[in-house]
């Protein structure tokens, strides 16, 4: 019998029972869509958290910090994300600011620049409001030119030479909500405050500032470079304000960000004498990479979940299948009768099961697909992931813009995954079916 | 197309073969000592006992017994739908015994059936019934629409071949069933009460159309029944009484 023919035999048979048909459809339809709805949002998660990350990251940036642990808390106001990771440690080892020589002179050749960051949390306050802030302490001139793109004015001016009351405003800081308030312009006097807890009595420590700049809007995600909710002022007046010579991070620039160069250098660092594995190098590849590996994993969790519906649907096939083939029993004794091979009896039942197979995943893609966006314009309309930046200072996260994305690969996977499903459930049925002997199936009533 | 049916055994030669032909080809249904034994449960059925039957290119046999008497076994068995316990059952010369499923199916192919309950398709109409038959035989979309509507022709039923086996009395019905078996040019009809779940007056109609097939068109026909008068119709007729033929007769 022809292919074309067992389909048209079969899809006869499938017309016959529209409703039941419909119900096991509906169940790889409801298999299907959950899968391509989860692994479209994901995607766009996983798109829309590393394109936040690498705004924020320059990829041949090396970020140095004290401990030994795996992922150390770079700059821990990165809307409230970065200040999550490890960070400290238990060991009196301090990272200095002139540490930035000693690894400068660790591999010269690889390193075109160095910078020592120091942040306190502390407030920012003009006559009429008062933020609380991350403090940053950075050589203006260095912090240009590694991030290039992010250390940028929106209004005023970074000077090269800062004057020691130059203060430079993250867009959050003055805009907290991006709303187009504005709480400090350039050229403000504003009071920078800083609690100093590490004396006792705690002690208020406080200067008058001068706004030079404000920056333009970072994202997301800052992480070691420029973040939204921090204010910038020059090392020397940091170091004073703190007083302190010891720094929080070094950034470390290299010549380029082959993957060699940034293993030749992490190694460099983290096993020379000067530090004796005291600190930690996390490269900003290395975390975009960790956060994606994250996000697959979560993504391979939850297709893992969705998929066990569709096995469900399998299942429901199987029954209905079975259900079918003891009431055609005769039928398939006429078929055999009429000379029909077994294994066209066999085909036949699972043309049956392919029929569902595409209808359903033709349709819970489409159904995933639209699923996938409503999801996306929920999630972006400020909704949970609004409130996960919170962390210090002003940093209310951003809400986030997810743009589901479907791919090729995921469509043809579900597709197949969906047809796949239910002929393998339909195998049995169709199995006994063609097994069925003409005499006893035609005497069946 | 159906080589395997026409096969002969090789050691024979030229000659012989020729003659073996001549002899076999015109012998369509061949039963040598045939037994079929069933288990019942664990009790075993002796249906058939040893039968031994010729059928012949263009003949029409009645094969009447009452229930019981085995013409039901005798029936599956020249219809290869079942394999016989002992003996040979020769169609066309070729020991159904020797050939597998789908040897079978493909001997199937040339077997016209036609049941009691006309076991139509119910969801297909008149036409589709008879097409699904040469679907199976791999027969072509536009030969298969041809051949139906002669058939349906054929049988007086052509005005209504979109109707569904529901819509059609049990004679249309039966006389859409027997098209069916004709659709692939069987070298016999096999029939299992043909007029058995019909009225009398439709029933003549079918009785008048098989007639005429074996009459007009020389279609050899094997008929199981146990209604007498039927039987009166056929050429031959062949007495079954617990599993052996007890007499056969030209009528």
């Amino acid at each position: 019998m022809k292919t074309r023919d067992v389909f048209g035999y079969s899809f006869s048979a499938i017309r016959l029972r529209k409703l039941r048909a419909g119900l096991t459809t509906l169940g790889v339809v409801i298999g299907i869509a959950a899968i391509v709805a989860l692994l479209s949002i994901t995607q766009g998660l996983q798109n829309t958290i590393t394109g936040e990350l690498q705004k924020g990251l320059a990829t041949d940036t090396l970020i140095v910090t004290v401990g030994g642990g795996a992922l150390g808390g770079a700059q821990g106001d990165g809307g409230g994300f970065g200040g999550g990771f490890g960070g400290g440690g238990d060991s009196d080892f301090k990272l200095l600011i002139n540490d930035t020589q000693t690894i400068m002179d660790l591999s010269p050749g690889n390193i075109t620049a160095t910078l020592a960051i120091i942040q306190r949390s502390g407030n920012i306050s003009s006559t009429e409001t008062n933020r609380t802030t991350t403090i940053v302490g950075v050589d203006f001139a260095e912090y240009k030119r590694i991030y290039s793109s992010t250390f940028v004015a929106e209004s005023g001016e970074i000077p090269d030479t800062p004057e020691n009351d130059t203060v430079v405003i993250g867009k959050r800081v003055t805009d907290p909500r991006l709303n187009g308030t504005t709480l400090f312009s350039a050229g403000d006097t504003v009071t920078i405050v800083w609690a100093n807890s590490s004396v006792r009595p705690p002690k208020i420590e406080n200067y008058t500032a001068r706004v030079a700049a404000v920056l333009e809007e970072v994202g997301g995600f800052g992480f070691g470079g420029p973040s939204d909710t921090s204010i910038y002022i020059p090392t020397i007046q940091a170091q004073g304000f703190f007083d302190t010579d010891q720094c929080d991070t070094i950034v470390v620039k290299l010549v380029n960000s082959d993957e060699s160069t940034i293993n030749y250098v992490t190694e460099k660092i983290e096993k020379s004498e000067e530090f004796a594995g005291e600190v930690s190098v996390i490269s900003s590849t290395a975390v975009v990479e960790l956060l994606q590996s994250i996000i697959s994993l979560v993504s391979l969790f939850l297709v893992g979940i969705a998929a066990i519906s569709l096995l469900v649907a399998g299942i429901g096939i199987m029954n209905i299948m079975i259900v079918s083939l003891i009431e055609r029993t005769r039928e398939i004794g006429i078929l055999k009768a009429l000379g029909m091979k077994s294994r066209t009896v066999l085909l036949i039942f699972l043309s049956e099961s392919v029929i569902i197979g595409v209808i359903g995943g033709a349709i819970g893609i489409g159904l995933g697909w639209v699923l996938a966006n409503v999801v996306a314009v929920l999630f972006s309309g400020g909704g949970p992931f609004g409130g996960v930046g919170g962390g210090q200072g002003a940093g209310a996260g951003a809400a986030m813009n997810i743009t589901p994305v479907l791919t090729p690969v995921v469509i043809l996977g579900a597709f197949g995954f969906g047809i796949g499903v239910s002929v393998i459930f339909a195998l049995y049925p169709a199995w006994r079916a063609s097994k069925l002997k003409p005499v006893e199936a035609l005497r069946y009533e | 197309m159906h080589s395997s049916l026409l096969e002969i055994p090789e050691q024979i030669n030229t000659e012989t073969q020729t003659k073996w032909k001549a002899i076999h080809m015109a012998l369509v249904v061949e039963a040598v000592d045939l037994k079929k034994t069933y288990m019942l449960g664990k009790i075993p059925v002796e249906a058939l006992r040893g039968v031994n039957l010729k059928v012949e290119s263009g003949d029409f046999l009645a094969i009447l017994g009452p229930s019981g008497s085995g013409k039901s076994t005798m029936l599956n068995l020249i219809g290869a739908l079942d394999k016989p316990t002992a003996g040979k059952m020769l169609i066309e010369g070729v020991d159904i015994s020797t050939l597998n499923d789908n040897q079978l199916a493909d001997l199937r192919l040339r077997i016209g059936f036609v049941f009691q309950f006309f076991n139509l398709i119910p969801r297909l109409t008149a036409k589709d019934n008879i097409e699904l038959s040469m679907s199976i035989a791999n027969v072509s979309r536009a030969e298969r629409r041809k051949r139906a509507e002669e058939l349906l022709e054929t049988v007086g039923l052509k005005e209504r071949m979109d109707h569904k086996p529901a819509e059609l009395s049990g004679g249309q019905q039966q006389r859409v069933a027997i098209a069916r078996a004709l659709a692939n040019n069987p070298r016999f009809l096999l029939m299992d009460e043909p007029t058995g779940n019909i009225d009398s007056k439709t029933a003549n109609e079918v009785i008048a159309l098989i007639k005429r097939l074996n009459e007009k068109k020389g279609v050899t026909i094997v008929m199981v029944t146990h209604d007498q008068h039927l039987a009166r119709e056929a050429k031959r007729i062949v007495q079954m009484f617990d599993g052996v033929i007890s007499s056969d007769v030209v009528n």
